[in-house]
């Protein structure tokens, strides 16, 4: 079971709101930037993160969502 | 772009949209965003909706949307929600105001509200925010506070106007607590009548309480450190003033049939 923190990084404006909810520290604002000039989010702690979907609710430009994948059983 | 590369909400929006207009740390998205959420958990067809916007900010809510969203022009949103809910009686609709729309083109068409019970869902998007030029208040400006310079009156304690109006649902929140914000909106699309929810939200570009800028998220916290929540409280005590905290909560939850007035 994998968790996947899906970011469309060409609509964030870099308000850092997702960061700020955050309680586990998951997300972090990289030092690059996108086509806009902003710095966007992205994923420090994979493994850390509890699936809350804080982030994907306080997004005001819909550009975070977390999901749980299964993983392929091994051959 | 593969498939999985696609937000969960992307069925209800238009591409072309994003990257949206409001400001970094603006509480309209994550209302919508709430909305969204609202309409899927709730068993409401997407298509059975009607989404109402009048000017300013709020009016991009829906441009944004692909449900059947209606751009009014300034102070007839509350008026042409109505008329739309009494040509579509299955509909939900859902007006989203700003400060202009509410209380000063479009105080008298939400005063007419009264004793009508029209299923209408009320978002009214609170931001201190009128006068974007001049020194005049208005009714939500706060106490010895400015939109831009001074308002020596205490703005309008909006739940108790809404209760007189005869609204069956009557909550406050932040955009910070988007989650209640969608619980709100859940249990508002069930009422036979009207539901006013009133969103106090950040604007950064005028900032009421200070002038500093600050950054998004600091902002954000700035309104969450200063309210409370307190369901269910008197209202006739949820003014906003200043050195008083902000009662968030649910304040109005009438059954159906029930007169509360």
């Amino acid at each position: 079971m994998t968790i996947r923190i899906e970011i469309l990084k060409e609509r964030c404006k870099g308000c850092g709101i997702c960061i700020a909810v955050c309680q586990m520290e998951v997300l972090r604002l990289s030092g690059d930037t996108n086509e806009q000039g902003y710095a966007y989010p992205v994923v420090e702690k994979n493994e850390s993160c509890l699936i809350c979907g804080l982030c994907e609710m306080v997004c005001p430009d819909f550009a975070i969502w977390v999901r749980q994948e299964e993983e392929e059983a091994m051959p | 772009m593969n498939r999985d590369r696609f937000h969960p909400d992307h069925p209800f929006l238009y591409a072309d949209f994003f990257p949206t207009v409001w400001c970094a740390g603006c509480g309209i998205g994550t209302v919508v965003h709430s909305f969204i959420e609202a309409l899927k958990a709730s068993d409401i067809t997407p298509r059975e909706t009607g989404v109402v916007s009048g000017m300013g900010c709020s009016r991009k809510i829906s441009e944004c949307l692909k449900l059947p969203s209606f751009s009014v022009s300034d102070g007839r949103v509350v008026d042409f929600s109505v008329q739309y809910g009494l040509e579509h009686p299955t509909h939900q609709v859902v007006a989203f105001l700003n400060n202009a729309d509410f209380l000063l083109t479009g105080a008298e068409d939400f005063l007419q509200l009264r004793n009508s019970g029209h299923r209408l869902t009320i978002i009214y998007i609170n931001n201190f925010i009128f006068n974007t030029a001049g020194d005049d208040g208005f009714p939500m400006t706060p106490y010895r506070r400015k939109s831009f310079d001074g308002s020596a009156d205490l703005p309008f304690n909006i739940p108790l106007l809404a209760s007189s109006v005869g609204a069956e649902y009557i909550a406050r929140w932040t955009p910070l607590r988007a989650g209640w914000i969608k619980n709100a909106l859940m249990e508002a699309f069930q009422k036979k009548g009207t539901a006013v929810i009133e969103i106090i939200s950040p604007c950064l570009v005028y900032d009421s309480e200070s002038r500093r800028i600050l950054d998004a998220a600091e902002r954000m916290q700035f309104y969450d450190g200063r309210t409370v929540i307190q369901n269910f409280s008197p209202l006739n005590k949820l003014d906003l003033r200043e050195g008083k905290k902000i009662v968030l909560g649910t304040f109005v939850d009438s059954a159906p049939g029930e007169d509360k007035r």
